[in-house]
């Protein structure tokens, strides 16, 4: 395989997905939105979990944040366009983002999963109990508009131009494609993020924290900007879960879905953003395919998890590595 | 270089007591000293790697012994550890890559490039370590004597105008030995050097001056000559009766 076979391979990938609105039918548009939030979700757990080390079990803390945040904004300013909205559902994000970074980040490994858990699972407490009026209390906020209708007429022309839709298209296939925009413009983001001096740094913290204060850098307010990166970014992810779902309630800061998001980075393989993206498409396939028929999904989720953690560490980016080791004998 | 009456405990043990340096800019000075003696918890504490229980720090007469350990290399201290401190999965480019950019900033760029410069002075630091033909393998593949030449080279990309090598020679062979010395003395003059080093050969070739540690105290402190006639310093250290 030769170096210009992953780019290639990944933009035959976003081609495929952007002909889905083409053939496929509602149904499965439907999970390939709720697929590519989920990927946002996991590209930004990578930053923090690939690039910077940090294992984070409390990333949900930031999506819920976006996903209830929007829906606050929403049913205050009802058809505000997307844009202002996704940039105020980031900054909310990142702003909670600075005062759980800065103290989570004082403590490394187990401690910091542990600490980052319980930050979560202490919004999750407030969420759930605030007053009906605020966060919607355990119903959540219910009644945020269908969005893409509404969306559309206030989104910038030059988005859609670019994806090439007219705005009066079917309210779902829209959303796909806006969905798939953003998750690609996330991804682009990310790869030129983590190849970036502030990239390599954060990757020299990652191997060497001790040796990097050495020579002089303060890792602290490195890995402090990568998790509000994170954060921020996985804001954004609620914010569109709650647009396509047209609801927001406390159940997107609990820790299970914390937890399914580090399986979907592990499983697709961590330090290489598309590998978490997969990993988040093959949860949710996993997921939504097994739930029709069975409650027992989490079970067969727990052992590809365990599959691969045991034989292919690497994850789902690392087929691509296995394959070529098997085949090319230096 | 100052170290004012620094203490540094664990629990109930006095790893240093009160000991006083006073290292000249552009000296250098050899601390040597039986195992367990304090020297590389004296390293710890000058860089602050470890926090001091009571006494002071000035480099370059400003007080340092409140500052994070960064902020005191920033003010131009460098050091190299007893065992190799590396990043074992990059490779030997990219470690020296880190460190230049360290130096040079900009590690505040989010977007990719600019790399010239660094690119650069990282092939010349190749160079200079010797390790122009391994700049691609893994830092952790690297042989034992190449591990100590980078990490020499790793504290030299800071522009240091500190030093503090922490047994340079540790585990080298023989011939190993004869080309790290050769380096060390090549080091600028005008960089202050405080080294630590159980080769007495290579500490009396490269030091101006003598600090003998032992059990945390400092038991000698004078020129090569003084220190090596030093009855104390025979008995706990030198090994021979007095």
């Amino acid at each position: 395989m030769s170096r210009a076979v992953r780019p290639a391979l990944v933009g035959a990938g976003v081609l495929a997905l952007a002909s889905l609105t083409f053939w496929a039918p509602t149904f499965w548009v439907s999970i390939g939105i709720q697929a590519l939030i989920f990927a946002i979700f996991a590209m930004s757990l990578d930053l923090l979990l690939g690039y910077g080390g940090m294992p984070s079990f409390g990333h949900a803390a930031f999506y819920g944040a976006g996903a209830l945040g929007c829906a606050w904004i929403w049913l205050r300013h009802p058809g505000i366009g997307f844009l202002p909205l996704a940039a105020a559902c980031i900054g909310i994000a990142a702003l909670l983002a600075v005062p759980i970074g800065a103290l989570s980040l004082r403590v490394r490994g187990v401690y910091f999963l542990m600490l980052t858990l319980a930050f979560g699972q202490m919004l999750w407490g407030y969420a759930y109990q605030a007053p009906r009026e605020v966060l919607g209390g355990s119903d959540g906020l219910i009644g945020v508009g269908r969005p893409p209708l509404d969306l559309v007429q206030n989104l910038d022309q030059g988005l859609w131009l670019l994806a090439g839709l007219s705005p009066r298209g079917v309210a779902v296939r829209d959303f796909y494609n806006l969905t798939l925009v953003v998750a690609v413009v996330v991804l682009v983001i990310l790869l030129l993020l983590v190849r970036s001096p502030f990239g390599r740094t954060l990757e020299g913290i990652r191997e060497n924290e001790h040796r990097m204060r050495a020579f002089g850098v303060p890792t602290f307010r490195y890995r402090l900007a990568a998790f509000v990166v994170a954060g921020a970014l996985a804001g954004l992810a609620g914010a569109l879960a709650t647009l396509f779902n047209g609801f927001a309630n406390s159940g997107s800061l609990y820790w299970t879905n914390s937890g399914l998001v580090l399986i979907a980075a592990v499983v697709g393989g961590t330090r290489s953003l598309i590998g978490p993206a997969l990993g988040a498409f093959l949860v949710l396939i996993v997921q939504d395919a097994l739930s029709s028929f069975s409650q027992r999904w989490p079970l067969l989720l727990g052992a590809i998890f365990i599959g691969f953690v045991l034989f292919l560490p690497g994850g789902l980016a690392g087929l691509g590595r296995l394959s070529r080791t098997l085949t090319v004998r230096p | 270089m100052q170290t004012q009456a620094l203490t540094v405990r664990f629990g109930a043990v006095a790893a240093l007591s009160e000991v006083s340096l006073d290292v000249a800019a552009g000296e250098r000075r050899a601390v040597i000293g039986p195992n367990g003696a304090g020297k590389t918890t004296l390293f710890n504490a000058i860089t602050g790697d470890l926090r001091a229980g009571s006494g002071g720090i000035r480099l370059d007469g400003h007080d340092v012994t409140r500052l994070a350990s960064w902020r005191r290399a920033r003010r131009g201290l460098a050091r190299t550890f007893q065992r190799s401190t590396l990043f074992p999965e990059l490779s030997v480019a990219e470690n020296l890559g880190l460190a230049v950019r360290a130096r040079l900033g900009g590690g505040w760029c989010f977007l990719p490039g600019g790399g010239g410069r660094l690119a650069l002075e990282v092939a010349e630091r190749l160079q200079q370590a010797g390790l122009a033909a391994q700049a691609g393998r893994p830092a952790r593949t690297l042989g034992h004597g190449e591990q100590r030449s980078l990490e020499i080279e790793l504290a030299m990309a800071a522009h240091p105008r500190a030093l503090l090598l922490d047994e340079p020679m540790a585990g080298l062979s023989g011939a190993e030995r004869r080309l790290a010395l050769e380096r060390l003395r090549a080091l600028p003059r005008d960089m202050t050097l405080i080294i630590v080093e159980h080769d007495l050969d290579a500490v009396f070739a490269i030091a101006d001056r003598i600090t003998v540690l032992d059990h945390g105290v400092v038991i000698a402190d004078g020129s090569p000559p003084a220190v090596r006639a030093d009855r104390l310093v025979q008995e706990v250290y030198l090994g021979r009766p007095a």
